[in-house]
């Protein structure tokens, strides 16, 4: 392979190809992502790499221990038969051994694929015999008894790695083995033969498939998209351009791993930055972790930072009547100042010195109980975020930023950024990434980043190609004269109603989100009169309105049922209607009463509804609109 | 159906400054058994005591026969017919069973009822009756427990709430009381509100129940789906899956539904 080299710049300590998105993609000289890890660990050696809970009390671990865990496992999957090219599965929550497996996967040439806690068996299964998977690295014995009910529907499968041995000293399984006793048979290899996990790591090339990453696929099977080395480190390089994580920066991981976006946010990137990752103990602690961590940067997706709202308005609700008022003004004053720094226009002498006395009184303080007195930038992403909400951050000086990007671009495309920041986009494209709005406004992309294509899937793979090589997308938007995208729908569930009238629902149904009581929503009408929708309402704010409002229920189909829920809902309804022309307003609607959780198959794992699913499961509840 | 007897509307009750009780719900019709199922601390037993008087609502109201009686006295509420059948068996110890069902009369006048009742109560609990001169501390905790129930019933009540009754009782015992219970229920047409752990006996005995978790009312229905639910089973029933391995430690999700 010929070598070009291109002229370097140093970001924050950190050295990219000074022109983003030319080949070959370099990050401090690696070109995949081992490679990187491999020089990390060996150069920060002692330094804190992760911070993880342990019987309440935060404990550091350091490169050093994330590369000898990460050899010893993925030497010890080697010697178990593990081959190069062949993929790993993983089901497990957040913790520091994930990392260690992805990176031990990686580094002896296996791909690491990561399975969703919540996923059922069966999905299990059909990921497992997919994926081809020959090793399945599970949790505890939660998720072992998944694989158990479908082992003789993997024959593919060597071995599964447990990592927790709580619940299963009495197991006693030939396929079944403990991530101590894995680590052991890794520790011998690495004594037989000490040079092997580093020569591995260098035959790594830029073009392999590093990671298989699951879609969860609104219609048929999820998809495996498979990203090469070069796709995460395009990634990383678009990041370093446009966002600057430092080497200082404290972060915590909390969304699936199984996700590009938290996998690149509390893997990749800080392999590049040299940052520190927290893990939250469990997705129940999450704020109270994030008190403790108070982080330097924070991604969530926009159900998070709604979370945290509520409780803020919550808080301020019970606090004495001085304070409710000194809230108020605080917020006042910090969103008058929003507004300028949203439109990316110079804020006012007058506006400026005004937040800040009301900062000084009283949203630092807020910021502190939060958890984010420290935070540089907060970014939202995977949904689109209300525009209020977005506003109300940025009034208590959070500042928070919108992207936008996909499994199958390694999960960047674009971002606003502190210096160049538009309310309502998603930002601009990242450096390195080109985004086009094809005739039927289906945004496309090119870059480094476009993955490979789908794991035996060609006919998927042709598909999500143009005949000159860039990504469809799936969605549909618009480009302003500025460069600065705006997401409005998804192009296959466009619905065309039977009076032959175009209308993108997502559309609709991000401004139905908008609303503090709708948690999501799935507008329906295609092929028929009018548009209708489902409605799944947010139980904590409609149960805190039925509380105030004095409205008896008792469970959550009683609260959906309730006369006064259903005006609620009906209200907010109306407020969308008003912003759309008459086709394009719904006529009917009616509410999902049942509590949903992620294990639901309505629900992807990020809790959002998919359509095709939605549609079938309710339907006798779709009926009764037409 | 009319009006029913007991109709709670989004009760919230504190201790202090924590929330027991968030908003709970309920009705019980005229002759109903009605149960609340739970685990410790969801809050049933403060249910009781906010209805009975003993603790004031900071919200909400409690609607006895159409009428308002959120944050009255106890007595007042003792004297419009809601009896409050407390956890623990709390009798007099000192005083003898007869005396101790004579209190349970205090606010009654017409001693030819009074003295009816009490012919009825022993009916019921023929055991209270062979021991009717002993002092109440002395008897077991199921005598006891039959004692505080015809205590309760020397008021004729419309309404009888009733914490935990199989509390620290044998088996045996339990059967025994809620078979008696079934009987006041037909015979005399007591409503009642029953509170409990014990599901699987609870169910049994009532019409209706609803399932508290924290404070609120998480699930509710005819006993009979209630006891048809998967989550009813796995966490009240203590029906177990036990899976491929033959053990299982951890518990599936609730779901209430």
């Amino acid at each position: 392979m010929q070598t070009v080299e291109h002229p370097q710049v140093t970001l924050n300590g950190v050295s990219y190809n000074a022109t983003p998105g030319l080949r070959p993609v370099r990050v401090d000289g690696c070109d995949t992502i081992a490679k990187l890890f491999a020089a990390r660990c060996g150069e920060l050696s002692d330094r804190v790499a992760h911070r993880e809970k342990d019987m309440g009390i935060w404990k550091a671990y350091s490169w050093a221990d994330y590369w000898r865990h990460a050899k010893w496992l993925g030497l010890g999957l080697r010697a178990l038969g593990l081959q190069r090219g062949e993929v790993v599965s993983i089901l497990s929550e957040d913790r520091k051994e994930w990392l260690y497996a992805d990176m031990g996967i990686q580094g002896v040439g296996g791909i690491a694929s990561g399975v969703y806690t919540t996923d059922s068996a069966d999905q299990l299964a059909y990921i497992l015999n997919d994926s081809g998977s020959r090793f399945l690295i599970v949790e505890d014995d939660e998720q072992l008894d998944k694989y158990l009910e479908i082992q003789d529907q993997v024959p593919d499968l060597l071995k599964v790695v447990i990592l927790e041995r709580e619940g299963l000293h009495d197991l006693d399984h030939d396929r079944c083995l403990f991530l101590d006793d894995l680590y052991e048979i890794g520790r011998q290899y690495d004594g037989d033969d000490p040079e092997c996990f580093t020569d591995e790591i260098l035959k790594s090339q830029a073009e392999d498939t590093a990671l298989l990453i699951y879609t969860s696929g609104t219609t048929g099977k999820p998809k495996g998209a498979m990203l090469s080395n070069e796709n995460v480190l395009g990634t990383l390089e678009s990041g370093a351009h446009g966002l600057g994580p430092y080497p200082t920066d404290e972060q915590l991981c909390f969304l699936p791993l199984c996700h590009i976006l938290e996998r690149n946010v509390s893997v990749y990137l800080p392999l590049a930055a040299r940052s520190t990752v927290n893990f939250a103990e469990s997705p129940e602690t999450v704020f109270d972790n994030l008190r403790e961590v108070s982080p330097s940067t924070f991604f969530a997706v926009p159900r998070v930072w709604e979370k945290v709202y509520s409780q803020v308005l919550v808080m301020a609700q019970e606090a004495t009547s001085v304070g409710r008022w000194a809230f108020a003004r605080a917020i006042q004053a910090g969103e008058t100042r929003a507004e300028y720094l949203l439109q990316d226009q110079p804020v006012p002498m007058g506006v400026q010195a005004r937040y800040m006395l009301w900062d000084f009184l009283v949203l630092r303080n807020l910021r502190r109980m939060l958890g984010m007195d420290r935070l540089r930038r907060g970014g939202t992403g995977a949904a689109p975020i209300s525009p209020a909400l977005l506003k109300w951050y940025w009034a208590i000086g959070v500042r928070l930023l919108e992207g936008y990007g996909m499994t199958e671009n390694a999960g960047l495309t674009a971002i606003n950024t502190l210096e160049a920041n538009k309310g309502g986009t998603v930002g601009q494209a990242v450096p390195g990434v080109k985004i086009r709005i094809a005739e039927d406004g289906e945004i496309q992309t090119q870059g480094t980043n476009n993955f490979k294509g789908y794991w035996r899937n060609n006919e998927k793979t042709v598909e999500t190609f143009t005949k000159d090589g860039w990504l469809r997308t799936g969605d549909v938007g618009r480009l302003d004269g500025d460069g600065y995208l705006t997401i409005t729908g998804r192009i296959k569930d466009i619905i065309i109603t039977a009076g032959g009238k175009n209308i993108t629902p997502a559309e609709i149904e991000s401004r139905l989100k908008f609303s503090h009581y709708i948690a999501d929503a799935v507008v329906i009408g295609d092929q028929r009169k009018y548009l209708s929708c489902l409605i799944m309402i947010d139980q904590e704010n409609v149960e805190k309105f039925a509380q105030d409002r004095k409205i008896p229920f008792s469970d959550f189909a009683s609260l959906c049922a309730a006369q006064d829920v259903v005006a609620l809902i009906g209200d907010e309804v109306e407020t969308v209607n008003r912003e759309f022309a008459r086709v394009e307003q719904i006529k009917q609607f009616r509410l999902i009463n049942v509590l949903l959780t992620a294990e639901d198959d309505e629900l992807t794992a990020t809790m959002k509804l998919k359509r095709n699913l939605v549609e079938q499961k309710h339907k006798a509840l779709i009926d009764q609109m037409y | 159906m009319g009006e029913p007897l007991l109709d709670i509307r989004n009760l919230e009750s504190f201790y202090g400054p924590i929330m027991a009780i968030r908003g709970v719900s309920l009705k019980v019709e005229k002759g109903q058994i009605v149960t609340v199922l739970g685990a410790n601390g969801a809050g049933k037993s403060t249910l009781l005591r906010t209805i009975s008087g003993i603790m004031d609502p900071e919200k909400g109201q409690v609607l006895f026969n159409g009428r308002e009686i959120q944050g009255q006295e106890p007595h007042r509420i003792v004297q419009q017919g809601i009896v409050h059948v407390p956890e623990g068996r709390e009798v007099f110890p000192l005083l003898t069973v007869d005396e101790n069902l004579t209190l349970g009369a205090y606010t009654r006048s017409d001693r030819v009822g009074v003295q009816r009742d009490r012919e009825m109560v022993f009916e019921y609990f023929p055991i209270l009756a062979e021991r009717r001169g002993q002092e109440a501390g002395t008897l077991s905790g199921g005598q006891q427990q039959m004692l505080a129930i015809g205590r309760g019933l020397m008021l004729r009540p419309e309404l009888m709430l009733l914490d935990e009754p199989s509390l620290g009782l044998s088996p045996l015992l339990v059967q025994e009381i809620f078979a008696i219970l079934r009987r006041l229920n037909t015979q005399e047409h007591v409503t009642m509100m029953l509170v409990e752990q014990n599901a699987r006996i609870a169910l049994d005995l009532a019409d209706v129940g609803y399932v508290m978790e924290i404070g609120r009312i998480v699930m509710d229905g005819s006993a009979d789906r209630l006891m048809q639910s998967e989550d009813i089973k796995s966490f009240y029933l203590g029906h177990q899956d036990v899976g491929e391995r033959g053990e299982r430690r951890w518990k599936r999700k609730k779901t209430w539904r």
